[in-house]
């Protein structure tokens, strides 16, 4: 067993070397990560989400004759806040910017890069796109970025979606909207997308409540555009604003929907052998079928048959079924 | 221009020899304008080609020799002290290349100190600034028009001078003896090498033109070793299909005075200018024919 030593270098160099080659041969010039001077950094104007403190109230302070001065003091506050992580413990994410002239274009990162000269800083993480993103990959990025954001009104990311959806559509002809084609392009699951497909196409009054911010959830603004009839959807909202769960609006709505239904003349499909005989249908409440007894027995023609239901146990099923078979045949009879 | 960097954080695996061979062999059999930079605050590789002095200032330092070309008479020279580094670049100096015994071969040699103090920069700021340095003095015009190609010999390090380097290359070289431990100098390379890619717009990309085996000796560490990393599927083809071998020449030639002082002034068959001949029209051909 005299073996001649072999050597070789460990797996996890080897590992270690092989994945660095990959990842440099997969550059694929996309973009690329720099470290930027915030003096080069500027806001796109084009940018969905409306902030109304812009760089010069950053760096200079606001006016106090601004006419948003209370606006941009309420969002420079907040502002602090995320300054204040920054100086604790920098950017976690690169803001992405691309190539305008001599500056850099904001594309998503609006506030880290306000916060970043708030906290001091003379430079930012960047992610650099070499040419301005197209049309519609801008408002993907925008979007993308800033779906993970929770300060975003719904409001915002309707209007986002919508300027994707444009743009889309812009490009590749108007092709009609539904929930898959919002899943392909936005990467979406396709509830969330249907969600979005709902809420955009949602009726004007459901639309206005959006914008005023009444509703500040997706789930309810979906559930509710998609009420066709406007008094159970008036109904609805009134519950939403009243601040009601999506359970409980569920309910609302399924109640109204019943409670209308009712006031609908009833159609029945004229399909099969020709109908000779009602069927009265079926419930689990004895006290529907007493209330009807009750109601008959009242009218003075009835009166006579008062002592035939008075053993009725009203609590038991069975016996208020033949009390109800009863009540038929009895009015048959009398109607005959 | 190209610029050409043999650079590995491990020391002692042959960057100077190879930079110094690679450099003559441009400028001896390739006939182009070269400037041969000595970015190692040890300054090995100047010494090959000047006789370098001791700073007074640190007294383990070496410094460039006065320059041939300096007339303290001169009012042209006047505010210059007649020495000029490659360091020169982190101070707002000139840097004025001084000639070698190599026709068409300038040298920008190191300054111990100097070199030392942009090495040893901790913040972010100038860091920034020393990275971007020699990147900026190789792009200048005066430097564009007066040579074709850029030679660089970098320090054992991965620190803002080797980094500087990366950041002006167009082509490295990674020397390293096939045991452990000099290998695990290319994975900090290639790290480096990735994260410059990163960077780079696809027009002006980083090439790595490969591994360069050096002071390989017959024995089985040497052998496995280099089949271990020719055949790693990613790797396998970075690894150079030339090598340079352990011989006492290629340190015989550093004495000053060695005769003759270029290993391409030796007689076409001996054995250590015919592998030069090999290992240098290897990369070269991979540089200027990909």
């Amino acid at each position: 067993m005299n073996k001649k030593k072999r050597f070789h270098i460990s797996d996890a160099l080897t590992r270690g070397l092989r994945d660095t080659i990959q990842i440099a041969e997969s550059n694929t010039d996309l973009f690329r990560n720099v470290v930027l001077p915030l003096s080069r950094v500027e806001l796109d104007p084009d940018n969905p989400r409306q902030l109304a403190i812009c760089l010069k109230d950053v760096r200079e302070g606001i006016d106090p004759m601004d006419s948003q001065f209370a606006r941009k003091q309420v969002e420079l506050e907040k502002l602090e806040e995320l300054a204040f992580t920054i100086k604790a413990s920098g950017l976690i994410n690169p803001i992405v910017v691309y190539k305008s002239g001599e500056m850099y274009r904001v594309v998503a990162g609006e506030r880290r890069s306000l916060a970043s000269i708030l906290a001091g800083k003379q430079e930012i993480d960047a992610r650099v796109f070499s040419e301005k993103p197209k049309g519609f990959e801008l408002k993907l990025i925008q979007w993308i970025e800033n779906t993970a954001r929770e300060d975003l009104s719904l409001a915002e990311r309707l209007d986002n979606m919508r300027d994707i959806v444009k743009e889309y559509q812009r490009q590749h002809g108007s092709v009609e909207l539904t929930a898959t084609l919002i899943k392909s392009i936005t990467g979406l699951s396709l509830s969330q997308s249907s969600y979005y497909l709902a809420a955009l196409q949602a009726p004007e009054d459901v639309q206005c409540h959006i914008q005023n911010g009444n509703i500040r959830n997706l789930d309810k603004a979906a559930l509710i555009s998609t009420i066709s009839s406007a008094d159970v959807r008036s109904q609805a909202m009134a519950a939403c604003l009243q601040g009601a769960s999506l359970k409980q609006i569920k309910l609302v709505i399924s109640q109204q929907k019943s409670l209308h239904k009712n006031k609908l003349p009833l159609q029945t499909e004229q399909r099969g052998r020709t109908t000779v005989k009602i069927q009265m249908g079926s419930t689990a409440k004895p006290q529907v079928v007493k209330t009807m007894v009750d109601s008959i027995l009242n009218q003075s023609e009835y009166n006579k048959y008062l002592t035939t239901f008075a053993q009725v146990d009203w609590m038991d099923l069975r016996q208020t079924t033949k009390a109800f078979r009863k009540l038929v045949e009895i009015l048959e009879l009398e109607m005959a | 221009m190209k610029v050409i960097a043999f650079v590995n954080n491990k020391g002692g695996v042959g960057k100077t020899t190879c930079t110094k061979l690679m450099a003559e062999y441009l400028s001896k059999k390739k006939a182009l304008r070269t400037l041969c930079i000595d970015f190692d605050p040890q300054c090995n590789f100047s010494h090959q080609y000047l006789q370098m002095e001791i700073d007074p200032v640190a007294p383990e330092g070496l410094m460039p020799p006065i320059h041939p070309d300096y007339d303290p008479m001169d009012p042209e020279d006047s505010g210059w002290d007649g020495r000029s580094s490659i360091a020169e670049i982190f101070y707002g100096e000139g840097v004025v290349p001084y000639p070698t015994y190599v026709d068409k071969l300038d040298i920008a040699p190191g300054h111990a100190e100097k070199l030392l103090t942009a090495e040893s920069v901790r913040r972010s700021e100038v860091v920034e600034k020393v990275h971007k340095q020699l990147a900026g003095f190789l792009n200048s015009p005066d430097v564009r028009a007066a040579y074709d190609v850029v030679v660089i010999d970098t320090s054992p390090s991965k620190g803002p001078l080797t980094i500087s380097v990366i950041k002006a290359a167009t082509h490295i070289i990674i020397p390293s003896v096939m045991e452990e431990q000099p290998v695990q100098g290319i994975y900090g390379m290639l790290q480096l090498w990735m994260q410059e890619s990163l960077l780079r717009e696809k027009s002006a990309p980083l090439k790595l033109v490969g591994i360069l085996p050096n002071m390989f000796k017959q024995t089985r560490l040497h052998r496995d070793i280099l089949e271990s990393l020719q055949h790693s599927d990613a790797i396998g083809k970075y690894v150079l299909p030339v090598k340079f071998s352990q011989r006492i020449v290629f340190a015989e030639i550093d004495a000053a005075d060695s005769a003759p002082r270029s290993i391409f002034d030796f007689p076409d068959q001996h054995v250590a200018k015919i592998e030069a001949m090999e290992v240098c029209s290897q990369i070269a051909e991979r540089i200027y024919h990909e």
